[in-house]
């Protein structure tokens, strides 16, 4: 089976390349033929990826540890579902991943566009095809995943024990899917600037994409720091580790673009700034794919230090430099009439809002990149850690987050400050208010205060949004109240989704600043019986069991949590915080337990165990209303399915445009 | 107000708002010259044992690096030290890389600088943008809604004035009323 892989992944790669080839021959010539046979071709190299991926995920299960890759990265004893979650958990595995990812989002786009975009889409496929064809170009001459050893080991090395976590079976996927599907957006952009074609539609046709992208993107970093909540014991989510950063950055830019192609569309101007986006977003999207296999960096995340770096690095110059030399080409026909009544407008918000997303993705870039920087001009080692971008991202978070409330309540074109007072007056009351009731609660620290107080201001506009819309439709329709905001959502999908996403975002921004700036931590080495204080609880260490499996030894204490309420403690919970000793790397892990509520996570850690004393050091932690990032992440996603979902009319209408293979369409 | 001044008041105050951003941002960090707390010592260490995080974070217990980085943090704050002099004994002793954060001299200094220059510079470049933008423009009267539904008459006629005239007042009455 693995040599059907092997010879999948090679003759994938042939035939992405007759796929570009014929597709800009075609395009060049305006040869229906050609440019079909390269629409043939994606759909070929889809299948022939699906089999690649089929033939390891075989050896995988069938435990081949003959290939390489299973036996660095699965046993027998490893459970199936982290054996399937194998495929990622390796370089050559994630690579191949990539690209099947990347070939199923090329079938579908050829699918959907059949019979629409036919000046774009040769371009369109050429570029995915490019893609794709370097990827599988990695797997076929230089790291191939399907590696046979000189030799069968009767037992394989297993699979990392810190990804043998449900999140860390969803996180990849996750990210992988919205770092690929990024490449649409910038395979039409490219199809647009290579065809000439420059308006709204490859805009249009895209839009969707952007969000999904945008969706994954959002899901796969959320579901990755909840990983490391989880997992890795420190009582934090967020290390601005350089692939975490890689992550954000270009969740950041395609958030700026989600955010300015409504200028575009609205408008009309901004065309060369949502060009410059959709290509920084998909550059930062293989410069992440770079930062994790080159070892340039040193990160926990690192795959190792693989010689695929200067093949990244080759080929994002290869991108950038063949994307803005056509952005150059075409600078005359996007050109647009630029207008704008007033500075005190939405499109100026908007302008805003994009730099502070903009500010923040080059902050992080520029922290990320510096250590090595550093190196080459001085020739000394430094660190940038997470001082240096809370220090510097955290009023660039509060600035965003006003601009968030700020946006709904200008209008386009020109705002008055009548009515700017009018529509903000109730939630900046709001925002005062919150602000003395921290303050008054004993805050005293100056930037949880301005930043609560911000999230409450946007808070409010979004629900008075809401309000106003439903009162509007009651009076005018005489719906009642439920009905009239299910029709308002169902009538405005972009508008609300985008207000529901928004609250998500203020949930997920308040998590973080009360998580960070009001955790309490405590670490006690006690004996059966003695408690642990920390906050208003008492964490009382009951005992030890031993649970010895094939796979794994575990160590699980037994502690019970008592919470004082006025001068009495009662019992709420029990919690039972592990060591573990993975017996196949024979390598040791610690399982958090932690005990959530609304208000905050109580958050404990076995950190060690004396047997013959019987003596145990536990970590505590009060994590203050953590659990409202992840709950502000469903929020976010809710918001963006409300967006995509698309209209009745987008339902039941014909496809637009149908219009035979290979002509030409005056737009 | 003329258009023209008012544009170029409000591109300044584009300008403004992004460098306010910018200076929003507190100085680097400079330690505090008073008492040092164990913990925010161990927060600007970083660890050594490659877990990436500082030594306050970091998850393994019984580190080679964290613990003993722990023991002679104490020792440092039990002998009277401050926390700069704390962090200039350990940047002595193991080098610029065990700072969590880069220094603020010499090329350190552009870690922390470029990018408030970045923000600041694109923030500039957005005012005149919006400056130019707003000088392209067709004036239209003041009020939160957009253009009329019918389609402009050329400006400069006196229908057109006459329309936008009125178009002002009614909106100034709208929001009067509102």
């Amino acid at each position: 089976m693995t040599e059907i892989g092997r010879l999948a992944i090679v003759f994938g790669w042939m035939v992405a390349l007759w796929g570009i080839i014929a597709s800009l021959a075609g395009a060049w010539r305006r040869d229906r033929s050609l440019i079909a046979s390269g629409t043939h071709a994606a759909y070929a190299f889809s299948a022939l990826t699906a089999i690649a991926v089929a033939a390891l995920l075989d050896a995988l299960l069938t435990r081949d540890f003959n290939v390489e890759y299973v036996a660095a990265y699965s046993s027998t004893t490893l459970p199936t579902w982290y054996t399937i979650a194998a495929l990622w958990g390796g370089m050559k595995g994630s690579l191949l991943w990539w690209t099947f990812i990347l070939a199923v989002c090329n079938s579908i786009v050829q699918f959907q566009n059949r019979e629409k975009n036919r000046d774009l889409m040769p371009y369109v496929t050429a570029v995915m095809l490019s893609v794709g064809a370097f990827f599988l170009a990695l797997l076929v001459f230089v790291t191939d995943p399907f590696e046979r050893l000189p030799f069968t080991p009767v037992e394989g090395s297993d699979l990392n024990p810190l990804l043998q976590n449900y999140w860390m079976t969803i996180h990849p996927p996750s990210l992988y899917i919205g770092y690929v599907t990024t490449t649409v957006p910038f395979a039409f952009a490219i199809a647009a600037l290579a065809s000439g074609k420059l308006g709204d539609v490859w805009i249009r046709t895209t839009r969707r994409w952007a969000l999904f992208s945008w969706f994954f993107l959002t899901l796969g970093n959320l579901f990755g720091a909840a990983w490391a909540y989880v997992v890795l014991g420190w009582g934090g989510y967020w290390a601005w580790d350089p692939v975490e950063n890689a992550a954000f950055m270009p969740w950041l830019t395609a958030t700026a673009f989600l955010h300015s192609v409504m200028i575009q569309e609205k408008k009309g101007m901004l065309k060369v700034w949502n060009m410059v986006l959709v290509i920084l977003t998909f550059s930062l999207t293989i410069f992440g794919t770079f930062l994790t296999r080159s070892g340039v960096i040193s990160s926990v995340h690192s795959f190792t230090q693989s010689g695929l770096g200067p093949f990244f690095m080759g080929f994002l110059l290869v991108i950038l430099v063949a994307s803005l030399a056509l952005l150059i080409y075409r600078l005359p026909l996007l050109r647009s009439r630029n207008e704008l009544e007033s500075i005190f407008s939405r499109e100026a918000a908007f302008l805003l809002n994009n730099l502070v997303l903009v500010g923040i993705a080059f902050t992080v870039f520029w922290g990320t990149v510096f250590p090595v920087i550093s190196e080459w001009v001085r020739s000394v080692k430094i660190t940038v850690g997470p001082p240096f971008f809370n220090r510097v991202n955290a009023p660039l978070a509060v600035a965003l987050v006003f601009l968030m409330g700020v946006g709904p309540v200008i209008a386009w074109r020109r705002a008055t400050l009548a009515s700017l007072w009018r529509t903000s007056f109730g939630p900046a009351l709001a925002a005062v208010t919150c602000g003395a009731v921290v303050f008054a609660g004993g805050a005293r620290n100056y930037y949880a205060v301005v930043a609560f107080s911000i999230a409450t201001f946007a808070l409010t506009v979004m629900a008075s949004e809401f309000w106003r819309g439903t009162r509007a439709r009651q009076a005018m329709m005489h719906e009642g109240a439920w009905t009239a905001l299910s029709r308002l959502i169902g009538k405005n999908r972009r508008r609300y989704g985008g207000y529901v996403i928004h609250v998500g975002v203020a949930m997920v921004f308040i998590g973080v600043v009360a998580s960070s700036v009001f955790k309490v931590e405590a670490q006690k080495t006690v004996k059966i019986g003695e408690s642990v204080e920390i906050g208003a609880y008492r964490l009382r260490y009951d005992g030890i069991r031993v649970d010895d499996g094939p796979h794994v030894l575990r160590t699980i204490a037994q502690v019970s949590v008592w919470k004082a309420d006025g001068d009495k403690l009662s019992p709420i919970a029990s919690v039972t915080p592990e060591k573990r000793f993975y017996k196949k790397p024979r390598q040791p892990t610690t399982e958090v337990s932690i005990w959530s509520t609304l208000g905050g996570d109580l958050y404990v850690v076995l950190g060690s165990f004396d047997p013959q004393s019987q003596l145990a050091t536990f970590q505590a932690y009060i994590n203050p209303l953590v659990c409202w990032m992840w709950i502000g992440g469903v929020v976010m996603a809710l918001g963006t399915v409300i967006c995509m979902w698309p209209t009745l009319a987008e339902r039941t209408s014909p496809v637009e445009a149908r219009v035979p293979v290979g002509t030409r369409v005056a737009e | 107000m003329r258009p023209r001044r008012a544009s170029a008041r409000g591109a300044r105050a584009v300008a403004l708002i992004a460098i306010g951003l910018v200076l929003l941002a507190s100085a680097p960090p400079r330690a505090d010259a008073a008492i040092a707390t164990q913990q925010a010592v161990e927060e600007a260490l970083t660890c050594q044992c490659g877990c990436g995080l500082t030594v306050h974070s970091c998850n393994h217990l019984q580190c080679n690096s964290a613990t003993p980085l722990k023991r002679e943090i104490a020792e440092q704050i039990a002998s009277g030290q401050t926390e700069e002099q704390i962090l200039e004994y350990f940047e002595h002793k193991y080098g610029e890389k065990i700072l969590s954060a880069p220094g603020t001299s010499g090329f350190n200094l552009t870690a922390w600088v470029v990018p408030y220059l970045g923000i600041g510079l694109g923030g500039l470049l957005i005012g005149v943008v919006l400056a130019r933008w707003r000088r392209g423009s067709t004036p239209v009267p003041s009020g939160e809604h957009s253009a009329p539904s019918h389609p402009p008459a050329p400006p400069g006629t006196a229908d057109n004035q006459d329309l936008r005239a009125r178009l002002e007042r009614e909106l100034e009455e709208y929001d009067r009323r509102s």
